[in-house]
């Protein structure tokens, strides 16, 4: 039979007439205790070894009780130092007996329970019969100390341990007996196995690890903690949301952050005293204005500011220059970047169909708080077709939350500038049920479409990631994760979603 | 958004639906576009809706709407009205900032305290929204008994009926007594001593005269600021004087028509007044006499087509005329063309889209099919984002956390603190873009480098376990004259290696991985960078471009951020890698 050499060793020194506890066995083998535990454990899942087991109380003295071995218990002290004297002032043991402080008041107690003599009025008066000498605690700290407790009273290690001098350590010994079946095993012969605590190169190139019992680990016991890097949760967010659409055959758009008012409000056909538009919305940024801008394009806006588009149509009744056009904001939405396509300043003349979209930052200038932040993610899609209706536009959008879990959408009728008609969408939460707000969409206005040159219908949303992340996160507080104020541990402990 | 207050039980009067339920109420509510927000500690709904009908910013209003919606009311209705009694004069004193007027007479109303709450949020929410907080336009509503009537322009044309004059008055001129007040105060003594002049002072600040109404007795209004106590509205006033004043005269007219409307709900009779400008009285407007308030139907026309191609539904003629009249709309068809007409509280119908808007929500939105269009297109991720995803895959992969910090921060955190002054040439001194009027001094500017941002993380972290590695790619700012919006964008690649032993070796190594993923050559000269320890510091060359820089963060950094370990770091444009 062959064993690993810890076993083998531990068969060697056992026999089937006597136990021998683990601690015998480390003492004759030389192993570890742990190694041996083991050993035996495996032993025994041979049947080659039983194992007995017994609750064992291990006694030692506390620092308190090494003193009081040493020095004398405190009440002995003071019966020592006041012994003859009738009415020894307790004042006098400090200085005498060489008690101070708290030992005093230990001294003074046990001094009376055990009949020293008697305490009274600031003074000592010891029985004159008393036998410190022969004192049965001073007697146990010393068998204590010499590890011979077995003769002790259990009441008086009681009384050690109550009096804090004594500690216990409760385990458990084992004692190793060899089987009938290790008797045999012993009897014709084991040998040992070789075993390895590492698989090493070496082993590999010369083949040794044929030879090598790998030793065992425990297998449950805690590793030491990784941190390996991850992806942003909102970047994540936004990948998922990117390969979605790219799926559904949407193309990416990208395009500048510091834009002209002109391609972020004018051509979405916001008024320039729409209330939106003031510095109390939007941030509006130190630089030159824009220089450049396309101007029969500027023209053709600022025209359907005015008068509206088509024999009917009507304008706003709002002013309109080209000054305001022209100042450059952090854009608000990235539908600037789809005016900027729409209109074929990107990436030249669209014909449809097409569709697009972006997942980039916007800014507004929002109260900070749990769910708004000064810069957020909005996704940003459009459809261009010859003829796009209602149901297309909703048919869209149950397609693309489906993917996210979000069914079972309403759409509101709601009014935006640059939409008609327009929706708000509402999904059911996919944990608490509630309706919530997910989006706001719509076909895009004439008066957006034909001054950009665009004859036929666009549909477009948008929706801001964070609250699609809150969703499938759970989050309800956006600066956990975004921002200067980010917890390290929040981004590296949350769960990944697929 | 606006938000309207309505009493349900109004609501249910006003509607004739008594037995509708608050429920059954916020469900049709909710299709009209109409969204519950809440109630009011006396029990009225709060209802927010986009800021289109304007008409709906009363309980009148929103149901008028209602009845539409039940089927109650059908088409186009329109107040009829009384003879001008009343003529509005407009002097050449008129400040030119202010120049328009309009009004209307409204007599016999009912106004319980219910009745005149509805005016009064009619009134103010009306200033909100079309009104643009009353710089746009004014609304003043008088009781007409307080009102006497002589002509009191010196040139006035001769003529029968009451007159009131909308003229400009000196700022310290002619003293009245305004509302909420007792004391007698100028012009200019209401902006700085009443709170509602306060509040509204500088709409006129700067301005020679100040825009100002007058009857026989004198002052009586203050627009845009606060109207007189002498012709103070209360339940008892029977007889009502509706003036507008104003930068458009489009939208005062709208204005006073959306009042008319919610007093007419209440059985009122409207009087119409007479505008008259004099000559002399700013354009366009010299001269002209108007009649008002201006209660004109317009028409718009759509085609079948366009209502069934938008809706994506098929409908007959009958059909689409129904929806129209249940939207409050007049309807006429004629070989496929509906000419519609459009009463005159609708401020929102610009474009035949809004009426097939109208239709639509008559139809009910919700009722359709939703249908996944039949537009095929081919899908694809822009090269940009791209390169930055691959990017940061390699930068996880190398053991980075990846981050996401905002792109707007102050000099103090961006600059200051790293040691790099504005307009430095090194990476990260450009000239920053600063932001107009800032939130607060946290966000003052567009960050002109990302390292900040990261280091600041660390600072914010040293409670958390080390080592701390993290990465994030993201926008940086500065000032461009080459760049049309003035503004240089670019992406860069940032990292930092917070360990006991970070060293600027661990940060080139890692560097040095990353740019041999993109396939490019990376060199590491030698350069002077005061976020970095002198000596431990290079420049990041890519393919013979200078693109960033790398390596040990200075002690005085680390110190001034609190922390107590040595920072590698490397930040490069991440189009380098293009």
């Amino acid at each position: 039979m062959r064993l690993p050499e810890s076993q083998v060793a531990v068969l060697d020194v056992l026999s089937a007439a006597d136990e021998r506890t683990v601690a015998t066995v480390v003492e004759e083998t030389g192993l570890k205790p742990e190694t041996v535990t083991g050993a035996a454990f495996d032993l025994r899942d041979e049947e080659l070894v039983a194992v007995s087991e017994a609750e064992r109380v291990d006694h030692h003295l506390t620092a308190e009780g090494e003193q009081y071995l040493t020095e004398g218990l405190p009440e002995v002290r003071l019966y020592r130092a006041a012994a003859g004297d009738e009415a020894f002032p307790i004042g006098d043991a400090t200085d005498v007996a060489g008690l101070s402080g708290q030992a005093v008041q230990i001294a003074l107690s046990n001094f009376a329970r055990k009949g020293y003599g008697v305490v009274d009025a600031g003074a000592v008066d010891p029985d004159p019969d008393a036998d410190p000498g022969a004192d049965p605690e001073a007697a146990a700290l010393a068998a204590v100390a010499d590890g011979e407790t077995e003769g002790v009273a259990a009441k008086t290690l009681d009384r050690l341990a109550e009096r804090g001098l004594l500690a216990r350590d409760e385990s458990t010994v084992r004692s190793l007996v060899l089987t009938d079946d290790g008797v045999t095993a012993v009897t014709e012969g084991v040998e040992a196995a070789e075993t390895a605590d590492r698989l090493t190169p070496e082993m590999l190139t010369t083949g040794e690890w044929r030879d090598v019992e790998f030793a065992a680990y425990d297998v449950e016991a805690d590793a030491p903690a990784v941190e390996g890097g991850r992806v942003h949760i909102l970047r994540q967010t936004a990948e998922r949301v990117k390969e979605v659409l790219v799926g559904m055959g949407f193309d990416e758009m990208q395009g500048p952050h510091a834009d002209a008012e002109f391609w972020i409000n004018d051509c979405l056909f916001m008024p320039q005293d729409h209330p939106a538009r003031t510095h109390w919305d939007q941030f509006a940024l130190d630089v030159p204005p824009m220089d450049g801008l396309p101007a029969d394009l500027v023209d053709r806006v600022a025209a359907a500011h005015r008068e509206g588009i088509g024999p009917d149509g009507n304008g706003y009744h709002s002013p309109w220059t080209e000054d305001v056009a022209r100042e450059v904001d952090l854009r608000g939405h990235t539908t600037s970047l789809s005016m900027r396509h729409l209109s074929g300043h990107a990436v030249g003349e669209l014909a449809p169909p097409q569709r697009f979209f972006s997942v980039e930052k916007v800014y507004r200038n929002d109260t900070l708080d749990p769910t708004h932040l000064l810069e957020f993610f909005q996704i940003e899609g459009w459809v261009m077709a010859d003829s796009l209706s209602v149901r297309d536009l909703m048919g869209t959008f149950e397609e693309f939350y489906r993917q996210f879990g979000i069914t079972d959408i309403e759409f509101k009728p709601h009014y935006n500038p640059y939409t008609e008609p327009s929706f708000e969408l509402f999904g059911q939460h996919p944990e608490t049920g509630d309706l919530i707000e997910i989006g706001n969409s719509g076909l895009f206005r004439d008066e957006v479409l034909r001054p950009l040159g665009v004859e036929c219908d666009v549909m477009a949303w948008g929706l801001a990631l964070e609250r699609l992340l809150m969703l499938t996160y759970g989050f309800d507080d956006i600066r956990d994760v975004h921002g200067t104020l980010c917890d390290l541990d929040l981004l590296r402990e949350t769960e990944v979603l697929y | 958004m606006p938000v309207v207050e309505v009493d349900p039980d109004e609501l249910r009067r006003l509607t004739g639906h008594g037995e509708k339920s608050d429920e059954e109420l916020k469900t049709d509510l909710f299709a009209l576009g109409l969204e519950y927000e809440g109630e009011t500690e006396d029990g009225e709904m709060q209802l927010e809706f986009g800021p289109d009908r304007l008409d709906r910013l009363s309980v009148e209003g929103v149901a008028r709407s209602l009845r539409y919606q039940y089927g109650d009311d059908r088409g186009v209705y329109v107040p009829k009205t009384n003879d001008p009694d009343w003529t509005i004069e407009v002097a050449e004193t008129v400040p030119p900032e202010r120049p328009y007027v309009t009004g209307a007479v409204v007599r016999g109303v009912n106004l319980d305290e219910a009745a005149l709450d509805s005016l009064i949020q009619l009134q103010e929410k009306l200033h909100a929204t079309m009104g643009r907080g009353r710089a746009k336009a004014a609304i003043g509503i008088h009781d007409l008994t307080m009102l006497k009537g002589r002509a009191l322009a010196d040139d006035a044309p001769a003529g029968p009926g009451h007159r009131i004059t909308y003229r400009g008055v000196a700022p310290d001129g002619d003293r009245f007594v305004p509302l909420d007040s007792d004391a007698e105060l100028t012009p200019a003594g209401v902006l700085d001593d009443h709170p509602t002049g306060e509040t509204y002072a500088d709409l006129l600040r700067g301005l020679e005269r100040y825009p100002a109404i007058y009857d026989e007795i004198g002052l009586f209004s203050f627009p845009p600021v606060i109207n007189g106590r002498r012709t103070e509205v209360s339940t008892a006033s029977r007889d009502l004087l509706i003036e507008l004043t104003g930068t458009d005269q489009w939208t005062i007219d709208r204005m006073c028509t959306v009042i008319c409307y919610a007093l007419d709900a209440r059985g009122a009779t409207i009087e119409e007044v007479d505008v008259a400008y004099m000559d002399g009285a700013e354009p366009p407007a010299e001269g002209a006499q108007l009649r008002r308030p201006d209660l004109d139907v317009e028409a718009k026309h759509v085609t079948h087509d366009r209502v069934e191609t938008i809706l994506g539904v098929s409908l007959d003629e009958a059909e689409v005329v129904d929806l129209f009249e249940r939207s409050g709309l007049g309807v006429t068809v004629d070989d496929g063309l509906y000419r519609a007409e459009i009463p005159p509280y609708r401020v929102d119908v610009l474009h035949q889209l809004d009426l097939i808007d109208d239709v639509g929500r008559a139809y009910g939105f919700n009722d359709l099919t939703p249908r996944y269009p039949d537009v095929a297109t081919v899908g694809e991720r822009h090269e940009g984002s791209r390169l930055e995803s691959v990017v940061r895959t390699q930068l996880v992969g190398l053991g980075f956390e990846d981050l996401l910090n905002f792109h707007m921060t102050n000099a103090p955190n961006c600059l200051d603190r790293m040691r790099v002054a504005a307009g430095s040439d090194v990476l990260g001194g450009g000239q920053p873009v600063e932001i107009v009027e800032p939130y607060s001094e946290d966000y003052t500017i567009l960050r002109t480098w990302a390292l900040p941002s990261l280091v600041t993380v660390l600072s914010n972290n040293t409670h958390r376990s080390y080592p701390q590695d993290l990465a994030e790619i993201g926008l940086t700012a500065r000032r461009d004259d080459e760049t049309p919006t003035g503004v240089g964008e670019s992406r860069h690649v940032a990292a930092v290696l917070a360990r006991t032993d970070a060293s600027y070796e661990d940060a080139k190594a890692r560097l040095t991985a990353l740019v041999a993923d993109l396939g490019a050559d990376l060199a590491t000269p030698p350069v002077e960078h005061p976020s970095f320890l002198e000596g431990r510091v290079a420049a990041v060359e890519i393919d013979g471009e200078r693109a960033g820089v790398v390596g040990e963060l200075h002690p005085a950094v680390l110190v001034d951020h609190d922390l107590e370990l040595p920072v590698a770091a490397f930040e490069f444009d991440l189009d380098a890698l293009r």
